[in-house]
C-alpha cells in the first residue's frame, strides 16, 4: 500500500481500478463521449474504455472543447469514476467540474511512475490523499 | 477566492442548476489559478461553434443551459462556424453537418449570443478598450486584445468563455493583472519585414521558439492592424503566447522596463526564410488558394484587387477569401466583392480555412498568406502548402 498527497479541485471519495494514459490526453478527437472509449490511434489506450475507473493522465491538450467531451462522458453514464492529474488545466478541471467527476492533481511524486493499470487506487479529497492498494 | 453573498448564491443554486454549474466552473478555475475575487468583463467571445471541431458533445451541454433558459450577461459574439449558412452546397457539405451546424448557432443565439460567426470581431466595431477586462476564447482575437488595443483577456477556452458570458464575471488572474503582462524575451528584428506573410511568418518562429514567455519587439517601424493579428495569429497557434509589446508601437510598450528580460533574440532573415522553406510543400499541382485566416479586412480584400490587377485565375485553381458577413455586407466591401467575384474568386463568410471541413477534405494542395492556416492544415498528413505572399501568390495563379 502507498499513500500520495494531492490537491484537490473536484471533491470526491471513490475506490476503482486505474486505467493509464502515459501521454497527454485530448478529449476531443481522442475519447468517444458515447462509449467512453479511447478513439486517439497514437494513445496506448486506444480501444479501451475509461467508463467506471480512475482514469490517470499526465494531463490534458488540445480543443478547449474536451470539456463538452468530459461532459457528455457523464450524460451517457460512460464517465471515469475518478480522474488524477499530473497537472489539470483548464480543459479537464472545465469538464471535470460540469461533470461532476472526483478530480485531483499535483501528485507528491510522478503519477505516472506510481500507478500502473489495473491498480486498485483509492481517492479521498477530504484527506488530500490517494491510496494505491 | 472571495465571493460576494450574490455570487455564493448563484454557486449554491438560487439561481438554477445551470447558473450553479457554470460559476462553480469559474471558481474553480480562479482557485487553481490563485485568483483573489471575480470581476466583470466589458465582452465574451466564444469558440467552440463549427460542428466540425466541437461533434456532437456540445449538445448535451446546450440541454442543460437550455432548461434554466441562460442569457448572457455582457455583449457576446461567436468564432467561425463549419461553413457558409448561405453557400454550403457550393462548399460541398454534408446534408447532416449543415443541420447540426445550424442547429449549434441557433443554441448559442437563445442565449442571446450575437452570431458574428468571425475570429475578428474587432473589425467589424467591437474594439475593446484601454484597459477592458474580456473573456475572449478565439487565440489570435485574444492577442490582439491585449496586444494591441491593451484590453486584458486570458486565452479562455469555449467553456470558460461561455461561462463567464452568461455569468458576466471572470476569475481575476493572470493577463488581468498588470505584472503578468511584462515581457521576458527581447526579439531584435533584424530583417525587413514587409508582407503580411512575413509577420506571420515572423509570429510562427517566435511562437514555436519561444512559446512560453511574452516577447517585446524592437526595431519594427511601422504595425496596422492587418499586420498585427497576422503576428498575433500565428504566435498564438505555434506557441501560447497571450500577448506581445512593439517598441514604441503598441500601447503597453512604454511600462516595460528593457533591462529585466530572461532573454534577448535576434530574429534575422534567415529565421524568416527557415519558416517559408518549412512551409513550401508544393511543386505542382495547386488547388486552392485560401486567404482569410484570420479574417480578411477591407484593406485585405482592396489589397488582393490591387494585386490581381486586370488578370484572371488560372483553369483549375480555386481561389477562397473568407470574412466576416458583417464586414462583406458594408458597401465598400460588396464592391470590392463583386469585383472580386467577377474575375472568378470565392468569397465566404461565417467559416475559415482552419473550421471548416470544406477545405481539408476536399483540397490537398493548398497555398496561403497565413502561417496560422498553414500549421493547421498540414497537421494533417494529406495536405500541403505553400506559404507566400499576396503578390507572390498571384504570380502562381492569374494568367
Amino acid at each position: 500500500m502507498r499513500q500520495i498527497s494531492i490537491r484537490t479541485i473536484v471533491e470526491g471519495k471513490v475506490e476503482g481500478k486505474a486505467i493509464v494514459s502515459t501521454t497527454p490526453i485530448s478529449f476531443l478527437g481522442g475519447v468517444d463521449a458515447t462509449t467512453g472509449k479511447i478513439t486517439d490511434p497514437e494513445n496506448i489506450l486506444f480501444g479501451e474504455s475509461i467508463k467506471d475507473k480512475i482514469f490517470v493522465f499526465p494531463e490534458g491538450q488540445g480543443s478547449t472543447v474536451g470539456s463538452y467531451v468530459i461532459y457528455g462522458l457523464s450524460i451517457n453514464n460512460v464517465a471515469p469514476l475518478a480522474m488524477i492529474a499530473n497537472q489539470a488545466e483548464t480543459i479537464v478541471i472545465a469538464g471535470a467540474v460540469l461533470a461532476e467527476i472526483p478530480l485531483v492533481d499535483q501528485p507528491d511524486e510522478n503519477i505516472l511512475e506510481s500507478i500502473k493499470s489495473g491498480d486498485i487506487v483509492n481517492i479521498d479529497t477530504s484527506k488530500g490523499i490517494i491510496i494505491i492498494k | 477566492m472571495y465571493l460576494t453573498k450574490e455570487q455564493e448564491n448563484v454557486l449554491n443554486g438560487e439561481n438554477g442548476e445551470a447558473l450553479a454549474k457554470l460559476m462553480h466552473l469559474l471558481v474553480k478555475i480562479g482557485e487553481v489559478n490563485n485568483a483573489n475575487e471575480l470581476i466583470p468583463i466589458q465582452s465574451a467571445q466564444i469558440a467552440g461553434v463549427s460542428y466540425y471541431t466541437v461533434g456532437d458533445a456540445i449538445f448535451s451541454f446546450f440541454k442543460l443551459l437550455s432548461k434554466d433558459n441562460v442569457k448572457v450577461k455582457v455583449p457576446s459574439w461567436l468564432n467561425p462556424a463549419g461553413m457558409d449558412r448561405e453557400k454550403w452546397k457550393e462548399m460541398n457539405i454534408e446534408d447532416n453537418f449543415v443541420e447540426k451546424q445550424f442547429k449549434i448557432i441557433q443554441e448559442y443565439s437563445k442565449m442571446g449570443i450575437e452570431e458574428t460567426l468571425t475570429c475578428t470581431p474587432y473589425l467589424i466595431g467591437y474594439e475593446p478598450a484601454y484597459g477592458d477586462h474580456l473573456a475572449w476564447s478565439e487565440s489570435s482575437a485574444v492577442v490582439i486584445a491585449n496586444s494591441f488595443f491593451g484590453a486584458r483577456t486570458n486565452r479562455e477556452g469555449g467553456p470558460s468563455s461561455l461561462a463567464a458570458a452568461l455569468i458576466g464575471l471572470t476569475p481575476n488572474y493572470g493577463l488581468h493583472l498588470i505584472e503578468n503582462r511584462q515581457p521576458r524575451v527581447l526579439v531584435d528584428v533584424n530583417t525587413d519585414i514587409n508582407s503580411l506573410s512575413d509577420f506571420s511568418a515572423m509570429g510562427y518562429w517566435y511562437g514555436s521558439n519561444y512559446g512560453g514567455s511574452i516577447p517585446i519587439f524592437e526595431n519594427i517601424k511601422r504595425l496596422n492592424l492587418d499586420e498585427a493579428k497576422m503576428l498575433a495569429s500565428a504566435m498564438a497557434a505555434s506557441g501560447s503566447v497571450p500577448i506581445y509589446h512593439i517598441q514604441n508601437i503598441t500601447p503597453e510598450a512604454k511600462n516595460v522596463n528593457l533591462s529585466e528580460m530572461d532573454e534577448t533574440v535576434i530574429f534575422t532573415d534567415k529565421d524568416l526564410k527557415k519558416v517559408y522553406e518549412h512551409f513550401n510543400q508544393i511543386s505542382e499541382n495547386v488547388e486552392l488558394v485560401a486567404i482569410g485566416c484570420p479574417h480578411a479586412s477591407i484593406d485585405d480584400l482592396n489589397m488582393i484587387r490591387s494585386s490581381i490587377k486586370d488578370n484572371r485565375l488560372k483553369d483549375g485553381i480555386e481561389f477562397w477569401v473568407f470574412t466576416s458577413k458583417k464586414l462583406a455586407s458594408t458597401e465598400d466591401a460588396a464592391a470590392v466583392i463583386a469585383e472580386l467575384e467577377d474575375k472568378g474568386l470565392k468569397i465566404y463568410t461565417e467559416t475559415c480555412m482552419v473550421v471548416s471541413p470544406a477545405v481539408r477534405k476536399n483540397y490537398r494542395n493548398i497555398i496561403t498568406n497565413s502561417a496560422k492556416a498553414s500549421f493547421y492544415l498540414t497537421k494533417e498528413d494529406r495536405t500541403n502548402v505553400n506559404l507566400l505572399s499576396i503578390g507572390e501568390i498571384m504570380e502562381v495563379v492569374v494568367e
